[in-house]
């Protein structure tokens, strides 16, 4: 079964042009020009249910619109979404109470309260009962080991403490869909391998469906099965990472050592931007 | 009877293993208010920073009023000296015990720097979200402000003219919903960000017009002519409403005033969920 249908999708961007110095900051005044920029051009894919899907590609690509399209955020003009069965332009809010999401470079928690304060304000978000907000508090604390600091505010946590109460956070109302937007960005190695171990296990343990974008290789090579890559808005590949790495062993002849993911994707991206002229 | 219970859960999420929920209308915004309210008792003492420049500005109008009040008894635009200080004083508390961040900075905020994203894709109305923070943020103030009011009040002007404690609940709830209309139509004009690129001059000339049309001076100061079109804008509601009635009140005034503030409430609202029901639409936020 489809946790994410997306066909066609494409969103344009009008974005203002002003010409350099002072001239053309008045003629931007008096003769406003903009100039559209297609985020994303009529992209189509899906995602099972449980499955780990990396969703990557150089900055500017469109997988952050791509995502709030998925979440009901921004509003596609033109193709339709299906998430969970749900068109999220129409039930935004129907669909909020099935997805999670963790955004890297943007916190959700409340920096005043306390971990635990803050799952018993977002259980009470989602609806749930305090009995049963409690439960679930109680199986991630352990799962996620915050015992020690689920009592301290936090604005007193360290980058890593911060992400793994970001992910329990959103895992609260216990998501069938996780959308994770670079995860482990800013954090050390040891921290990133108990964050994708934590996704792994949620995966694992709730069949969660993860859908992530990041730029770390790593993320993506010890998480998700299946990547696409994304350029210029338009899916350049669409592959499971075990075809992915077969078809590119043959290229190891030409290099003095084999290929790690990383070179790949660097193949691809830089390939396609030679095609587009970037 | 118990309201959290299964039978009230959507069937599709019951269906999915969602879990015991308790949908009581109104109990997210309630949780969202006391989180913001505890954020807030731990800058009370930020807050009573502000109380210097409220003490100069009134300390100002005290020695005004003073002057232009020349004999005892008199009367301009039919209030005595006392209810013209009062009335200044009392608005100005709504004004300094009321003027926070968030609905008057965050909805524009917001909406320029994509951030709305964040906050919308979680099972809450977002400008409902807006108005219990902002509740949350004045529920400290505002008290703080009247209480310095009422301390400076006695000490430099003597009692409130005619003042009957029976008579402080109904002048609270107006205080409220005065400051609820506020927030309201604040909100509105934030929300209009969404077209434009800075919502920030129209709050301007919104808040110049409150400030000096209502909250400086009553209405009854202006020429007759402009009286009942000020009358049908905000200010009625929002703080000549509920200073008149602190100084002068009067029970057919005060359903009056309630009436008003009651219809003004509703119709703020619907403006408030329509404009933000079309301007999501046009929301623009490019970029991770």
């Amino acid at each position: 079964m489809y946790a994410i249908k997306a066909e066609d999708l494409s969103k344009t961007f009008r974005v203002k042009v002003k010409e350099k110095g002072m001239k053309g900051s008045v003629r931007a005044i008096l003769h406003p020009q903009v100039k559209e920029i297609q985020a994303v051009d009529n992209v189509s894919f899906s995602v099972e249910e449980g499955e780990m899907l990396a969703f990557i590609g150089p900055n500017g690509a469109g997988k952050s619109t791509t995502i709030k399209m998925l979440t009901g955020i921004l509003y596609p003009d033109s193709g339709k979404v299906d998430v969970l069965g749900i068109d999220p332009t129409k039930n935004r809010k129907q669909l909020a109470y099935c997805i999670g999401t963790v955004f890297g470079q943007k916190e959700q928690l409340w920096t005043h309260l306390t971990p635990y304060d803050n799952f018993r304000f977002f259980g009470a978000i989602y609806d749930l009962t305090d009995k049963e907000t409690e439960m679930r508090i109680a199986e991630l604390k352990e799962c996620f080991e915050l015992g020690a600091f689920i009592n301290t505010p936090v604005r007193n946590l360290s980058l890593g403490q911060r992400i793994r109460c970001e992910l329990v956070a959103s895992l609260i109302h216990r998501p069938r869909v996780l959308f994770l937007d670079e995860p482990t960005i800013g954090l050390d190695p040891v921290v990133k391998e108990n964050i994708r171990e934590l996704i792994h296990q949620m995966n694992r343990d709730y069949h969660t469906t993860i859908f992530l974008t990041s730029h770390d290789v790593g993320d993506i090579e010890k998480l998700c099965r299946r990547i696409i890559i994304v350029n210029a808005g338009q899916i350049v590949l669409d592959d499971s990472m075990e075809h992915l790495k077969k078809c590119y062993l043959e290229k190891e002849n030409v290099h003095s050592s084999p290929l790690s993911l990383e070179d790949i994707i660097m193949d691809i991206y830089r390939a396609e931007r030679r095609a587009t002229g970037e | 009877m118990n309201r959290c219970m299964k039978k009230g859960m959507p069937g599709q999420l019951r269906q999915q293993g969602y879990g015991e929920m308790c949908r009581v209308p109104g109990r997210k915004y309630a949780v969202i208010y006391r989180a913001v309210l505890m954020e807030n008792m731990q800058y009370a003492a930020n807050i009573a920073m502000g109380f210097f420049s409220y003490f100069v500005f009134i300390f100002i109008f005290i020695k005004l009023w003073e002057y232009i009040y020349r004999t005892p008894g008199e009367l301009i635009a039919g209030y005595t000296k006392e209810q013209m200080i009062w009335y200044v004083m009392m608005t100005e508390m709504i004004w300094f015990g009321s003027n926070t961040g968030a609905v008057a900075r965050q909805v524009t905020a917001d909406i320029r720097g994509g951030n709305i994203a964040y906050l919308m894709n979680k099972p809450y109305h977002y400008a409902l979200y807006i108005l219990a923070k902002y509740t949350g943020e004045w529920s400290i103030r505002l008290p703080m402000y009247a209480l310095l009011a009422a301390v400076i009040g006695a000490a430099m002007v003597g009692a409130v003219p005619g003042f009957r404690l029976v008579t402080l609940p109904v002048m609270i709830l107006c205080v409220v919903l005065g400051v609820t209309i506020n927030a309201v139509f604040k909100i509105c004009i934030s929300l209009f960000s969404f077209w434009i690129e800075d919502a920030t001059p129209f709050q301007w000339l919104y808040d110049k017009l409150i400030l000096v049309v209502g909250t400086v001076f009553p209405i009854e100061i202006f020429p007759v002519s402009l009286q009942p079109l000020f009358k049908l804008t905000p200010i009625y509601t929002v703080c000549y409403g509920p200073a008149k009635l602190i100084v002068d009140f009067r029970a057919e005034k005060c359903i009056e005033i309630l009436s008003v503030q009651v219809l003004y409430l509703a119709a703020g609202c619907a403006l408030m969920f329509l404009v933000y029901r079309k301007g999501v639409k046009k929301l623009y936020v490019n970029g991770g």
